[in-house]
């Protein structure tokens, strides 16, 4: 386990942090969520022993991280850095051995990951010539070569063409079913719910909501229900006891239900202005959870 | 995926890999390369210089017709006197010799002439070359004369000379030391700038928090100053070597002995500078995040280095002067001004000692305190740190 206990942090009067928590298992995807600023990045600094936490801790397999352990962490910083006039292959193989490996293992798994990740042809080039995707891929070549027990990555998709992000989630998948935890923080939504076995949504220096995708959308379906009525005058479900509405276009409704309220008293005044072509219970989805997690005090929705 | 597992390297290994590093992306780096080469072609430029400049005014060339064999070795002896060279080459008549210095293959020719005065014959009229002549021809006249007279020649008087301190040797020992000192300042600016630059290069890229999730601060900083020190040692040595080389292949020195002593001693000095300006850059480097503020941060420390620069350069005229003396010892200014009143013969055996002492102490303060800005400074990516802030973020 991959566990981030208690992390807290203050730059002077700012609480960065304030009480993080969640664990990631061996061989699942753990994506990072929160608005800017929320402190994601602070909490993989933590980690990554760049930044000082003021209380907790974060241990792998029981131990707190120390320099040796970090060794064998794949990190990729929200800057991105490489040496931007070293070549590719080469860089590759310095990173490698700075994480340990020999000269000789160090030098193919440069040779391995360039390959993997498209940048074969690319591996006598100056970083600085090439392009930022293709930097980018540098980026995340040099935090997997070393062949690493945990992979934490800031921000890993943010500038990558379809085709990167395909060849980065391939990798990354990979990883996983090799067993190493990953922990990555993404503002692409749709990304992290499809990839991530589970989520961690972070807004001011809290965990506002942590878990499998499938939970966190359980606990908040059955709660919206779409209704789209075309003949029905605007606010036709203002006056309807126990519904609030959520939004409302052009007879496309999105309700949100009271836990008493009937959804077939929704439904009868629904028919009651026309005809009804939509009628269901919504699935939130990660973006819709995302919006009410961190706009809502802390305290209702935390885990 | 094959191959051995990952091991932890230690300390060793990690100073060890970014000091390689620093020296193979160095030398590959034009920069590095030109100045280098530079460095050689102006020494060597500089020598064969002063060769050229000592043969073309000192050699001559006298073409002789007659003289009964002994004005050449006359004139030849009288030359030596007053310290210049004459070459002096036998025509078999006067039109020959008139031919040779039309043609300038001989400077002047004289005409040793039965029962007349001897002529000479010029192109352009040579005052030295006219006083030796006259001085010869007088000279062989007058010991005629005197034997003529019977006068016992060999009854004169000659002058016994005694060398005090040896001054002339110390005066080339100090040109020695001087240029030593203009290499030394050189690559002291240099390769300290070397430091100074590659610091801000891993900060304004980033790179460095990479690096510092698998090293900590000072075995980074470790790693780059020894790397780029032995560059810096090896282009030292090189330049020496090749310098002394020239020097003696071209006969610019007279004792070979003292003067790759005094280059030595320049070397030495160069490792102690190295270490302590190579430091003082880097923690005011890690300041910074941009190269463009480089030079307000490295200023004081450069500072330091020209005065004593300047200091090294004016005590070669003066090595026991109140000022050479005085900065000799002071950390920083004593790699360039010693090794010039070392060469001079100005500074005693203890006075080395407590400059190299002092010289160590600043070298391990500035890598305590230095060590610790560096540290605290070095995650800060935004703008320039203050010097207490990073101490204090150290600590945090």
């Amino acid at each position: 386990m991959l566990e981030f206990d208690g992390l807290h942090k203050s730059y002077g009067s700012n609480r960065v942090l304030d009480g993080v928590s969640f664990t990631v298992a061996p061989g699942s995807m753990f994506g990072f969520c929160g608005s800017n600023g929320a402190g994601k990045t602070t909490t993989m600094r933590i980690a990554m022993g760049l930044a000082h936490a003021d209380a907790g801790e974060v241990r792998w397999r029981g131990r707190p991280l120390d320099q040796a352990l970090r060794r064998r962490i794949g990190y990729m910083p929200e800057e991105r850095g490489l040496y931007p006039k070293m070549r590719v292959g080469e860089q590759l193989a310095y990173f490698a051995r700075l994480h340990g490996l020999d000269a000789g293992a160090a030098a193919h798994a440069a040779e391995h990951w360039a390959d993997r990740l498209g940048l074969g042809e690319r591996r006598g080039d100056q970083v600085e010539k090439l392009s930022l995707g293709n930097q980018q891929r540098v980026q995340l070549a040099a935090a997997l070569v070393s062949r690493p027990e945990v992979l934490i990555l800031d921000e890993p998709f943010s500038g990558l063409d379809p085709v990167g992000v395909d060849a980065l989630a391939e990798a990354l998948l990979e990883q996983v079913r090799g067993g190493v935890p990953v922990v990555f923080s993404s503002h692409q939504l749709d990304l992290v719910e499809r990839l991530c076995d589970s989520v961690g949504i972070l807004a001011r220096g809290a965990m506002v909501a942590t878990g499998p995708v499938a939970e966190l959308r359980r606990r908040e379906a059955g709660r919206v229900l779409r209704v789209v009525v075309p003949d029905a005058p605007p606010g036709w479900a203002a006056a309807l006891p126990g519904v609030r509405v959520v939004s409302e276009r052009a007879g496309d409704t999105l309700l949100e239900l009271d836990a008493g309220t009937d959804d077939q008293t929704v439904l009868a005044a629904a028919l009651r202005t026309g005809r009804v072509t939509h009628f269901a219970w919504r699935e939130p989805t990660l973006v819709e959870l995302f919006r009410e997690a961190v706009a809502e005090p802390a305290g209702e929705v935390a885990a | 995926m094959t191959s051995s597992e990952p091991r932890t390297p230690g300390s060793a290994g990690l100073v060890r890999l970014v000091a390689a590093r620093e020296v193979s992306s160095r030398i590959r780096d034009k920069n590095f390369v030109i100045s280098s080469v530079v460095i050689i072609v102006l020494l060597l430029g500089a020598m064969a210089f002063q060769v050229a400049v000592n043969s073309g005014s000192d050699a001559s060339r006298l073409g002789l017709v007659g003289g009964d064999g002994r004005l050449g070795p006359a004139v030849e002896a009288q030359a030596e006197a007053v310290g210049v060279d004459v070459e002096v080459v036998d025509y078999a008549d006067e039109a020959a010799a008139r031919a040779a210095v039309r043609a300038e293959e001989v400077d002047a020719a004289l005409l040793g002439r039965a029962g007349r005065g001897p002529e000479l014959l010029v192109i352009d009229r040579d005052p030295t070359l006219e006083a030796v002549v006259d001085g010869a021809v007088s000279g062989l006249a007058i010991s005629d004369r005197l034997l003529e007279a019977g006068v016992d020649l060999q009854s004169l008087p000659e002058v016994a000379v005694t060398p005090l301190d040896g001054a002339a040797d110390d005066g080339q020992q100090v040109v020695v030391a001087v240029i030593g000192v203009v290499v030394l300042y050189g690559l002291l600016i240099l390769f300290a700038q070397f430091v100074a630059q590659g610091v801000v290069e891993e900060k304004s890229s980033r790179v460095v928090e990479l690096l510092l999730a698998t090293m900590r601060p000072w075995q980074l900083l470790a790693g780059k100053i020894l790397g780029l020190g032995l560059l810096g040692l090896g282009q030292i040595v090189v330049i020496g070597v090749v310098g002394v080389a020239a020097a003696l292949a071209l006969d610019v020195v007279d004792v070979p002995g003292e003067v790759i002593g005094t280059v030595a001693t320049v070397v030495a000095w160069f490792v102690l500078g190295y270490a302590f300006y190579a430091s003082v850059f880097a923690v005011a480097a890690s300041l910074v995040s941009r190269q463009e503020d480089l030079g307000s941060v490295l200023m004081p420390a450069s500072m330091v280095l020209i005065v004593a620069f300047i200091v090294a350069v004016q005590a070669a005229g003066d090595p026991a002067g109140t000022l050479a003396t005085v900065t000799s010892f002071v950390p920083g200014m004593s790699p360039l001004v010693m090794p010039v009143r070392q060469a001079a013969g100005e500074a005693v055996g203890w006075e080395v000692a407590l400059a190299v002492v002092l010289m160590l102490v600043a070298i391990a303060l500035v890598v305590r305190l230095g060590g610790r800005v560096y540290a605290g400074a070095l995650l800060r990516t935004s703008g320039k740190t203050k010097l207490r802030e990073a101490l204090r973020a150290e600590r945090a």
